[in-house]
């Protein structure tokens, strides 16, 4: 029996891959297709899909039709290496990794050491790229730490706050990286001062500890900068309303949605970076004829704003490879580097040789006001986050 | 002394067949990756490899000593954290893992080194730990085994400076040749064939089956399972750093409960008493689970494609694994090793009565 399944496997193996070459581009999905992951790299490789058509049907790219294939990393980490590498033999010139950067970095591994390009889906953390893969590896979202710089210089300017309170959720680099952005951007701020600071875990069931601190303030502060994500989040935000307390509450891009906020009704105060709203009031009609088009192609409009980031990626990488006129990894990844500002239908983007990341952006401020999320306005930094404060 | 040696000899004729036949499996795998010359075969049967060692290591203990260990995963994860402290690159180690001294900053040293470090380091820690839980029989060690694991697990998930917490410790140079894992197969082969035909294991054997006869007869039971615990450390230790260095990236969870349960799975399945059973438990498990992927992913016959749904494959692994402890609740080896037949025939002609050996 055991003879007859090696042997059975050798001959499904061997027929499988087939030979990298020049005649064909082809865009390799090493990502979840089945685990938790599934639920965040879904949405976004639906976006690159919808791209890679609507290049296909403008006649491709360098006059070629963009292929596909898949391998899926079922959500594991070991997987993940073997999908990487099915996706290279299978001869893909950008592969293409799950969004969580743990979750992507054995395959963009693989694809590094094959010298391709890799392109994270919609990673949030610095690694997601050179500093923790390698020159070929990028991401197509934006980097957390500009979602708390965002944040903070929004409520600043538009919304008069002084007194910020910081509420880090220790679980995950996300949520530092959002609060590592507004520690950077605070002290930036002329009289906005931090009256305190205080962390927890996304796991634990109460944050009474902490809300009691809140509570013992003088005055209850402008704001308070929330640096947590899913699942945790919610929990924190109905104990802080329970509370009584009616800061205005901050958050990164992990908040956005609708999907959870039947758990705290009548919602107020609340505010949310998103590089696109997916609630049908973009100010750019683009993005909402993009919401209604994915909505034709998968039966329901996105979720959240990490459906943007996989069209993007096809977006810029296509124009690279046109400019580039190849699919060779160093002449794109030149390519890409020299994009500066790069007109994309959420927002401009740039890749420099030393951040293959965005350290600033334009983001729409998604506002909820009694459970009703929608676009108040947008808001860009003025400079973009150093290296140095991203690193630490 | 000289029936002695002449008893201890013919237990090494007699068994020999074992660790010869599944060195013989595990080539012929690594020869098949090898013709196939598909990479993502190739890490495949490197994957296998590295389970073989760690369910291999498992059997060290728990297939001699009969209590189930819930926290050998921890012992992998010591393995896997040395490779991320002595095979990175300095100035990467330096971003990532800020708190550790600087003789391990600085240092930089090949995989075999790193996974012999693993495994010492690993043993060493078993060494401690196993000194206070050997005295334990029964649920109680197998609970405080978990316990160790949940420790080890939480002061790995928080120590930033040194193991950079929860974050992926990226940087490992990756080894992508499947002879090196053969070779640690093979190695934890060895290691526990020669345990379980030394008087630790014989001893340690009898005590499983009959604690109160053996401690009669002068077996220091916990000293017995002591040894077998560090030695079994020691090899998850190993597993654990080549693990590491197939995948380039180490995080905390990756030798938590999911390692736990899948690496006990296939001891299980394979046969808790048997060196056979632990590896050909990998080798059938592992080839099932591979040829379900297929599966999944869809398989062309003639010009249609066949495929099955996604998540097919835990299912269907679930219920093979159902079906094999239905028909054989002892796993597929039972308590029988793979051997070749002539020495045994002849071993057993000519020494009838001397029938204790490793043939529990």
């Amino acid at each position: 029996m055991k003879r007859l399944m090696t042997a059975l496997a050798a001959t499904t193996c061997l027929a499988g891959p087939v030979l990298a070459d020049d005649e064909r581009i082809v865009v390799g999905f090493a990502t979840a297709e089945t685990g938790f992951m599934q639920g965040y790299d879904k949405p976004a490789q639906d976006a690159a899909m919808i791209r890679i058509k609507e290049i296909n049907e403008a006649g491709g790219l360098l006059g070629k039709q963009i292929e596909v294939v898949n391998a899926d990393t079922k959500t594991d980490m070991a997987e993940g290496a073997k999908a990487g590498l099915s996706v290279v033999d299978a001869g893909a010139d950008l592969v293409v990794v799950s969004c969580d950067y743990d979750f992507g970095a054995p395959a963009a591994l693989a694809a590094e050491s094959s010298g391709l390009i890799s392109f994270f889906l919609c990673a949030e953390s610095v690694k997601a790229g050179i500093q923790g893969v390698g020159p070929n590896s990028f991401s197509a979202s934006v980097l957390a730490a500009v979602q708390g710089a965002t944040m903070a210089d929004w409520a600043y300017q538009e919304k008069g706050a002084r007194s910020f309170y910081r509420l880090l959720d220790t679980w995950t680099e996300y949520n530092k990286g959002i609060c590592d952005g507004f520690d950077w951007m605070l002290p930036q701020l002329a009289d906005a001062k931090l009256v305190g600071e205080d962390t927890f875990l996304n796991e634990d069931a109460s944050i009474a500890a902490q809300i009691s601190r809140i509570k013992a303030l003088p005055e209850e502060p402008d704001a308070i900068m929330l640096c947590s994500m899913m699942p945790g989040f919610v929990s924190a935000v109905k104990q802080i309303r329970a509370a009584g307390i009616n800061s205005m509450i901050l958050n990164g891009s992990g908040a956005d949605g609708s999907y959870w906020m039947s758990a705290v009704p009548d919602l107020s105060n609340f505010y949310v970076p998103a590089q696109g709203s997916v609630y049908g009031d973009d100010p750019n009609p683009e993005v909402n004829a993009f919401n209604t088009k994915y909505e034709a192609a998968t039966g329901a409009p996105p979720a959240t704003q990490y459906t943007y980031p996989g069209y993007i990626m096809i977006d810029v990488w296509a124009k690279a490879v046109e400019r580039a006129g190849t699919t060779e990894t160093a002449a794109v990844v030149a390519e890409l580097e020299k994009m500066k500002d790069e007109p994309t239908l959420f927002g401009p983007r740039t890749f420099t040789s030393d951040l293959h990341h965005q350290n600033k952006a334009e983001y729409r401020i998604i506002g909820t006001e009694k459970g009703k999320p929608a676009v108040i306005g947008s808001w860009t930094i003025a400079e973009p986050i150093p290296l140095d404060a991203l690193m630490k | 002394m000289a029936k002695r040696n002449h008893s201890r000899l013919s237990i090494l004729t007699r068994s020999v067949g074992t660790p010869l036949l599944l060195s013989a499996l595990l080539v012929a795998f690594a020869l098949l990756a090898w013709a196939v010359g598909s990479r993502p075969f190739n890490q495949t049967v490197i994957d296998i490899f590295v389970q073989v060692m760690l369910v291999t290591g498992l059997y060290i203990f728990v297939g001699n000593s009969g209590i189930i260990s819930f926290g050998h995963a921890a012992f992998a994860c010591l393995g896997g954290y040395v490779v991320a402290w002595t095979t990175i690159k300095p100035v990467m180690k330096k971003s990532a893992m800020s708190g550790l001294p600087d003789w391990l900053m600085a240092m930089e040293i090949p995989y075999w080194a790193a996974a012999a470090s693993g495994a010492v380091w690993a043993g060493f820690w078993a060494l401690l730990f196993g000194a206070v839980l050997m005295r334990l029989s029964g649920i109680a060690a197998s609970i405080a085994t978990f316990a160790m694991l949940a420790m080890i697990n939480a002061i790995y998930s928080n120590w930033a400076s040194v193991t950079a917490a929860t974050s992926s410790v990226v940087g490992i140079p990756i080894l992508r040749s499947v002879w090196p894992y053969l070779a640690g197969a093979i190695i934890a082969v060895l290691v526990a064939w020669l345990h379980s035909i030394s008087r630790h294991g014989l001893t340690l054997r009898a005590a499983r089956d009959e604690p109160t006869a053996a401690a009669a007869s002068g077996v220091d039971i916990p000293r017995a399972r002591l040894i077998a615990f560090v030695i079994s450390g020691a090899v998850m230790g190993m597993a654990g750093a080549l693990y590491a260095h197939s995948i380039g990236v180490v995080t905390p969870n990756t030798f938590y409960l999911g390692m736990t349960f899948i690496t006990l799975s296939m001891l299980v399945v394979g046969g808790m008493g048997s060196l056979s059973g632990a590896v050909i438990g990998v080798l059938i498990l592992s080839s099932l689970i591979q040829i379900l992927r297929w599966l999944e992913a869809g398989v062309q016959i003639g010009s249609s494609t066949f495929a099955l749904p996604g998540g097919v494959q835990e299912i269907g692994l679930g219920v093979v694994m159902i079906l094999i402890l239905m028909f054989r609740p002892a796993g597929i080896m039972g308590n029988r090793e793979l051997t070749l037949p002539w020495p045994r025939a002849r071993a057993g002609q000519e020494k009838a009565p001397d029938a204790t050996g490793v043939e529990t």
